[in-house]
């Protein structure tokens, strides 16, 4: 479980349908995102599970896999833009639920919040590893799977420090240059989001 | 907090648009610009009544562009609590009424994609300024009025600067579904409802069984149900005065009577302005401010909407 | 009104940046007591307060016309500074409206604003500029309204869209910034932006906050004071720009201490804004050298004692650490202990 630190870290809770909803449709990162979760069957609103395979070769489509109806991805390139286009045709009533790491989780929450979408309507559950993405203030440029405390940045070299402040709609962590003032003076490094 | 100031309005127009809806356009008693309003303000109008004094929220249904004028629209209600039959009986061009600055407790979302406006009789009022302010902007609009069929001719009237692709008049003669109103809005849509309490249970209550979110909901109740209960005593403890509280009067209108002011501004329980501190007895809160735990608390409470379990309690005024 | 301008003062490189003898005394120190803790300490925006800077809506001073320059370099170089999401046009109206009519009224000799219907002419004469357009369409301005006017305005300004018991930060001029980063937190709730602060959310101070803000009244604007100190009367210490700055701190030795290091206070005021319901946020930046301070005697021996007696948490926060004690060891020797009144104001004519 990832710890909040500070008011900006986002806060994920286990998986779990909503109550009142039309429809529900989640969307993970991994395929294997639902093991260990019972999904209710019988008695709910109409639910589709779409995820990643990772994997080119891999079949592509709905399927029925154990009585849900699922839908396999090349990547999550490939899984968001189907989403956006199922977004625009959707209606109230829907619900959505993320499961992943966090660049992916606030990627497609960027994507829901564009057709409208607030909080109150998805689901955000972390699973996986703490990697961040990192946006260097000084340079604009995102360097991704960061799990060390500072970062070099990808765009401009900056030893960043990888800080707590997390950006929503940027889906990253702010990374600021850790020896600005005195050249040289960086701390040790070490892995802290694995 | 600031000190309330007040506008000195001058009745331009006041004319009946229908037997009891009276249409009144208030400018600046000096003709100076009136401040800035936008869509679901209202303005709090002093009115006097058989010595009694009132202070009720209309909604500005409409604001001239050069802040020269704002219109509201009254509706008369039998039995007049107070206000509405002043409003009816007395006003008229020329006059003079005191007002407070305007205040918006019903603004419209500003990151809605799409507009669904649901109202009856006078709860149109908030959404004539809606369709003023959103025809200027990207989003899309649908108004649907219920009203009654003598007055779907003044409604119609109204409504005519709007497109009818925009725009539905349902007059109660006709049996309309309204969860069917509500179905199969894309995910940008937002609902907002207004008009009597029981009408806004209804499309509200059909709204969450079909699944609405609750930050798309938006209602602006013109109810006035919050009066009303057994009577009983409110002793305040800066001045010690005791001051009776009817059974048809608020505890805050009753305070007023007495001739004390303190701060409020929604008469509705929803703002938090008429906070009150308790210092003895037990609220029987109304409010939608406070929490739960709050409300456990029982250490304030909304004046201008809850009341005290019991004959007696004592506020910090 | 007399405003005795300095239009080539800079910001950055020489940093010519001085206050005149009246620029210091009307400065508005931010210290009522000889310790200093996080509040809430939100008080009405009326016309009066402990100095002249507190006197008008919008407070213009000998700096404006350098301040303006200033923007408009930073905004050269990273345009990113300005930026308001699309559904906050009315806001961008309702700022416009707000600055021009609070300048036109109170700075009469400098702003003037004629309205002929939507047909408004405005000038700004210290700026030297002419515009004629028509309200409400933002074709007829050469920049978005908001951007147009935060242009000829000092001080970094914010736009909050109010929805779901909360407030956003959507959109801001954001060029005098003690460290934050609009870019980045565009956006956010109110929280979220708070986020970086230590100690206040424990304290509650941002949920009370909200809750008053949420509540704030047309015609009722709010006021209150921020502090932190900068190296150099630089303006742009923005995290963007850090590695221009941030040698700065480690510059100061203890012989150039009193003339580098600057006292930076925000005078915050909050407005209801009447279209679009948001809240306009104004941040007013003033910045004094510990040396110019110094000349008002009440003030370097109260100075002394907040910077001695700050909990380390706010050090690190604010950004002090390399410095503080610097200050301190210069501003020891004029503190006699005296007692020293309550209230920030100087207490004394001249300097």
């Amino acid at each position: 479980m990832l710890s909040p630190t500070i008011p900006s870290r986002p806060r994920y809770s286990p998986f779990a349908l909503a109550p009142a909803a039309r429809a529900h449709l989640i969307v993970a990162e991994r395929s294997d995102a639902l093991e260990n979760q019972s999904v209710p069957t019988g008695d709910h609103a109409p639910l589709e599970f779409w995820a990643v395979s990772g994997d080119c070769r891999a079949p592509v489509g709905d399927t029925i896999l154990n009585g849900v109806h699922t839908c396999h991805f090349r990547s999550a390139s490939h899984l968001l833009s189907r989403l956006s286009y199922r977004l625009a045709i959707e209606a109230i009533g829907l619900h959505l639920y993320v499961i992943g790491t966090e660049s992916f989780i606030w990627d497609v929450v960027k994507l829901a919040k564009q057709f409208g979408m607030n909080s109150d309507e998805y689901h955000l559950t972390h699973r996986g590893s703490e990697k961040r993405r990192v946006y260097c203030i000084h340079c604009k440029t995102m360097t991704d799977d960061v799990t060390t405390n500072i970062a070099i940045c990808a765009g401009c070299g900056a030893n960043l420090l990888v800080r707590d402040h997390f950006s929503k709609r940027l889906s990253a962590f702010m990374g600021v240059q850790v020896d600005a003032e005195v050249a040289g003076e960086v701390p040790a490094i070490e892995e802290v989001y694995p | 907090m600031n000190e309330a100031r007040t506008l000195n309005l001058r009745v331009q127009k006041a004319e009946l648009i229908s037997p009891s809806l009276k249409h009144v356009v208030l400018e600046s008693a000096d003709r100076s610009p009136l401040p800035s309003v936008g869509a679901g303000s209202h303005i709090r109008l002093s009115l006097c009544e058989n010595n009694k004094k009132f202070r009720n929220a209309y909604s500005i249904a409409a604001a001239a562009d050069d802040r020269s004028a704002y219109e509201i629209i009254v509706r008369r209600v039998e039995p007049s609590r107070g206000g509405s039959a002043f409003i009816h009986n007395t006003i008229k061009a020329g006059q003079t009424i005191e007002a407070d600055y305007p205040g918006n407790l019903f603004p419209p979302s500003f990151t809605a994609q799409k507009h669904l406006l649901i109202s009856a009789g006078i709860g149109i009022t908030p959404f004539l300024s809606y369709l003023s302010y959103l025809r200027r902007t990207q989003a899309e609009v649908r108004l649907h009025h219920f009203c009654r069929l003598d007055e779907l001719e003044t409604f119609r009237r109204l409504l005519q600067p709007y497109s009818t692709g925009e725009v539905y008049l349902h007059p109660n003669s006709t049996k309309i579904d309204v969860a069917n109103l509500l179905q199969s809005h894309p995910l940008g849509t937002h609902l907002y409802v207004c008009g009597p309490e029981k009408f806004m249970e209804t499309v509200l209550g059909a709204a969450k069984t079909l699944h609405w979110p609750s930050s798309k909901l938006h209602s602006e109740s013109f109810g006035g149900s919050h009066a009303g209960g057994a009577p009983f005593v409110a002793v305040l403890a800066r001045s010690g005065i005791e001051v009776k509280v009817g059974e048809d009067q608020t505890l805050l209108e009753a305070i007023e009577a007495a001739g004390v002011e303190p701060p409020s501004l929604c008469r509705g329980g929803a703002c938090g302005q008429c906070l009150t501190e308790i210092i003895d007895g037990r609220p029987e809160h109304r409010d939608h401010y406070l929490s739960p735990e709050e409300h456990n608390a029982g250490r304030a409470m909304m004046i201008c909407v809850s009341r005290a379990k019991g004959n007696r309690i004592t506020l910090d005024l | 009104m007399n405003i005795a301008f300095k239009p080539s003062e800079t910001f950055r490189d020489d940093f010519t940046y001085r206050n005149s003898d009246d620029g210091i005394l009307r400065f508005p120190f931010p210290f009522a007591e000889d310790k200093y803790m996080y509040s809430v300490n939100i008080e009405p925006h009326v016309p009066s307060g402990p100095s002249p800077a507190y006197e008008h809506t919008f407070d213009v001073d000998e700096h404006y016309i350098a301040e303006c320059r200033e923007r408009a370099i930073v905004l050269e170089q990273d345009p990113s500074r300005c930026k308001v999401l699309p559904h906050m046009m009315a806001a961008q109206w309702d700022t416009l409206e707000l600055i021009m009519e609070s300048f036109a009224r109170d700075y009469p000799r400098h702003f003037s604003l004629e309205k002929d219907g939507a047909q408004w002419s405005w000038k700004n004469r210290p700026l030297g500029i002419e515009q004629n357009f028509t309200f409400g369409d933002a074709s007829t301005l050469p920049f978005e309204p908001f951007e147009y006017i935060t242009r000829q305005a000092q001080g970094d300004f914010t736009l909050q869209d109010q929805r779901e018991n909360n407030l956003f930060v959507d959109g801001g001029m954001v060029t005098t910034q003690a460290d934050w980063s609009l870019e980045f937190d565009i956006g956010m709730t109110f929280h979220e932006w708070h986020a970086p602060v230590p100690l206040a959310h424990e304290i509650g101070v941002f949920d009370r906050a909200l809750k008053f803000l949420l509540r704030l009244q047309q015609e009722q604007p709010v006021r209150r004071l921020n502090w932190t100190m900068t190296v150099n009367p630089r303006l742009d210490t923005s995290p963007e720009n850090y590695p221009a700055w941030g040698p700065d701190r480690a510059s100061v030795d203890q012989a150039n201490v009193a003339q580098k290091v600057h006292l930076r206070v925000e005078l915050q005021t909050l407005f209801r804004l009447p279209r679009s319901n948001a809240i306009l946020f104004g941040v007013r930046c003033y910045l004094a050298s510990v040396e110019e301070l110094a000349r008002v005697v009440k003030w370097r021996k109260r100075l002394h004692r907040v910077l001695r007696d700050l909990p380390e948490e706010l050090e690190g926060y604010k950004g002090l650490s390399r410095y503080r004690q610097m200050v301190i060891k210069h501003l020891a020797p004029f503190d006699d202990d005296a007692l020293l009144s309550k209230g920030p104001q100087p207490d004394q004519a001249s300097v």
